[in-house]
């Protein structure tokens, strides 16, 4: 049981990563084709900006859910890490359930949000649905809330191998 | 009161080792309930935060530097440096400060700069005769040099959260001359250290090897005449240009240098979605903290509370240089700069400080932070790269932290240090 689960979360994580590099190499392609356009074409092609901008919001909210499992968030552990094993264990326990709150929160008001504006579309692709665009949102917090809750009952799953494959050079080198 | 539950709760989030993104949306969340906001109006202001075509140019910028720094440059960036200043006393050292200079040019991260010029050069310094931990100090302080050298993702982040009124173009100009002045200072100091304790000379590099070595190097150097070029000139946009470089950047170390494998593509992706989704989910949640630290009013009470202690220019700067130090001791740059310049920008400018100039004094201080204990996260790439306990790295650090506060002081008094260059170039 255990394993299949871990195996289920293994494949999401890799489509989360794949999902933001795939967004992330199409927009480094169509905003030079957008540029190519406006000045060897002279036709000045209207679809890129908006187009990236969503690619954009694919990866920020499906990379940030798989950054999550890998552990790769920003935060502060020097208190938590001073802290006697009992009392760790109940702040790492107090902060998966803060985080659920956040993550059940992107996941409900965003799901609000892609409804409410469903009606309206972009001015320069008129079948694009401005609600599609906010999809990451609810998406992301979604898959977030599954690693949060994988977290809760299984433990931390930053050490495995699809997640740390890429870390014989030093972590956090891009920034 | 308003103050007190929003800062409050984000404090208290942070303590208990909550991400810091997260924390931030929900301290917002915490806030809106108190102050009787929908939290629909959180979720807009969300979406909203990460719907900018202007913020594209971070993720650019950091994939163009990421695949410059593991492709090859960093080896061709401190073998033109030895071409330039290898051959004077404790020349291993003015190579290393000169190659982060190089360095920023086509990145704006510091961590990145320590990992690939360190993994180069201290390895080098030592086996001619330096000490590992100077070797690793010169490494982690000439690092700082990455943020203020254009391009620099840090810049972009500024300007959206001053509101998107700050031109990045102006910002990557004000860079130059601080960046100059802080490469400068180290390799002075370098040079005074290594006459006294007697560090090695290079060897000059013979004329046609030389050239070939120019040459290698320019083709990564052309990133940054691409993107200043193309920004200056008014062709492209900034994030066009950070787009360009992208591919500029895949270009020359696919097809020229080609030290990369293909196949180790997948990794160079895998790395560079985790450590940009980190900021820029952190820039959608610091968007809604924002705005409700706006209905709550709270950077004009913070406003007032710096005005009432001095309505001196030159105190109240040293009073945000204090803080921001500090601050930058414990947290890392983004979410600092995405927290703080909302607060602390009308505060300076209610003082006449121009927001370009605040916005390097920002970079210098935080900046330093990053090499600074508890939290800093150059210092510890550094101090993995080198094999060496953080505290030897710290102690070796000392005279350079004198360097960097030096040059924090100029930036912070002479305002035409960060302002001439934009105001001479862009009319």
């Amino acid at each position: 049981m255990k394993n299949n689960i871990l195996r289920l979360t293994d494949i999401l994580y890799l489509a989360c990563i794949w999902i933001s590099g795939a967004s992330i190499f199409v927009m480094s392609l169509i905003i030079p084709w957008g540029i190519f356009t406006r000045y060897v074409l002279g036709t000045g092609s209207q679809w890129p900006e908006p187009i990236s901008i969503l690619l954009m919001v694919v990866f920020t909210f499906f990379g940030a859910a798989a950054a999550y499992r890998a552990g790769a968030h920003i935060a502060v552990a020097m208190v938590t890490e001073r802290l006697p094993a009992g009392p760790k264990r109940l702040m790492a326990g107090l902060v998966d359930v803060l985080m659920l709150s956040v993550a059940v929160f992107m996941t409900v008001y965003g799901s609000k949000l892609c409804m409410e504006t469903w009606g309206q579309n972009i001015g320069e692709i008129p079948w694009m649905p401005v609600g599609a665009t906010y999809l990451p949102v609810p998406l992301g917090g979604f898959i977030t809330l599954i690693f949060i809750l994988e977290h809760m009952v299984l433990g931390y799953q930053g050490q495995r191998d699809v997640v740390t494959f890429d870390h014989e050079k030093i972590e956090g080198g891009a920034l | 009161m308003d103050a007190f539950v929003l800062l409050g709760s984000f404090l208290g989030l942070m303590i208990i080792g909550m991400p810091v993104a997260y924390a931030l949306g929900l301290s917002a969340l915490i806030g809106a309930w108190w102050i009787d906001i929908p939290f629909d109006a959180i979720m807009i202001s969300i979406a909203a935060g990460v719907n900018k075509f202007s913020l594209l140019a971070i993720p650019f910028f950091v994939l163009a530097g990421a695949i410059m720094a593991e492709g090859g440059m960093s080896r061709r960036l401190v073998a033109f440096a030895s071409v330039l200043v290898g051959f004077v006393r404790g020349g291993l050292a003015l190579v290393n400060i000169l190659a982060s200079t190089f360095f920023g040019a086509i990145s704006g991260s510091s961590m990145a700069d320590t990992a690939s010029i360190g993994s180069v050069l201290i390895p080098e310094m030592e086996k001619k005769g330096y000490p590992r931990d100077f070797a690793t100090a010169v490494t982690v302080s000439g690092s700082v040099q990455a943020i203020l050298i254009p391009p620099s993702h840090n810049a972009v982040i500024y300007s959206l959260a001053a509101g998107g009124s700050v031109s990045i173009a102006a910002l990557f100009l004000a860079g130059v001359l601080p960046g100059l002045l802080l490469g400068l200072t180290l390799a002075v100091m370098c040079l005074f250290i290594a006459r006294k304790r007697d560090f090695p000379k290079g060897k000059r590099i013979p004329m046609k090897e030389a050239l070939l070595i120019c040459v290698d190097a320019l083709w990564g150097l052309m990133t940054m005449v691409i993107i200043l070029g193309g920004i200056l000139s008014g062709i492209f946009t900034a994030t066009e240009s950070a787009a360009i470089a992208v591919i500029w950047a895949f270009f020359v170390t696919m097809c020229i240098y080609r030290d990369y494998k293909w196949n180790e593509l997948p990794k160079l992706v895998h790395r560079t979605v985790k450590t940009l989704a980190i900021v820029m989910i952190l820039i959608g949640f610091a968007a809604s903290f924002g705005y409700i630290m706006t209905l709550m009013q709270i950077p004009q009470q913070i406003t007032g509370l710096f005005t009432s202690i001095s309505d001196n220019k030159y105190a109240v700067l040293m009073m945000i240089n204090v803080l921001l130090l500090v601050l930058g001791t414990l947290m890392d740059m983004a979410p600092l700069i995405l927290i703080m310049t909302p607060i602390l920008l009308p505060v300076v400018t209610s003082i006449g400080v121009d927001p370009v100039h605040f916005g390097m004094i920002m970079m210098v201080n935080l900046g330093m932070g990053l090499i600074t204990p508890p939290v800093g996260g150059v210092l510890f790439v550094g101090a993995a790269v080198a094999k060496l306990p953080i505290e030897r790295v710290v102690k070796a650090l000392y005279p350079f932290f004198g360097a960097l506060l030096l040059v924090l002081m100029a930036v912070t008094y002479i305002p035409a240090l960060s302002l001439w260059l934009p105001a001479a170039l862009l009319k």
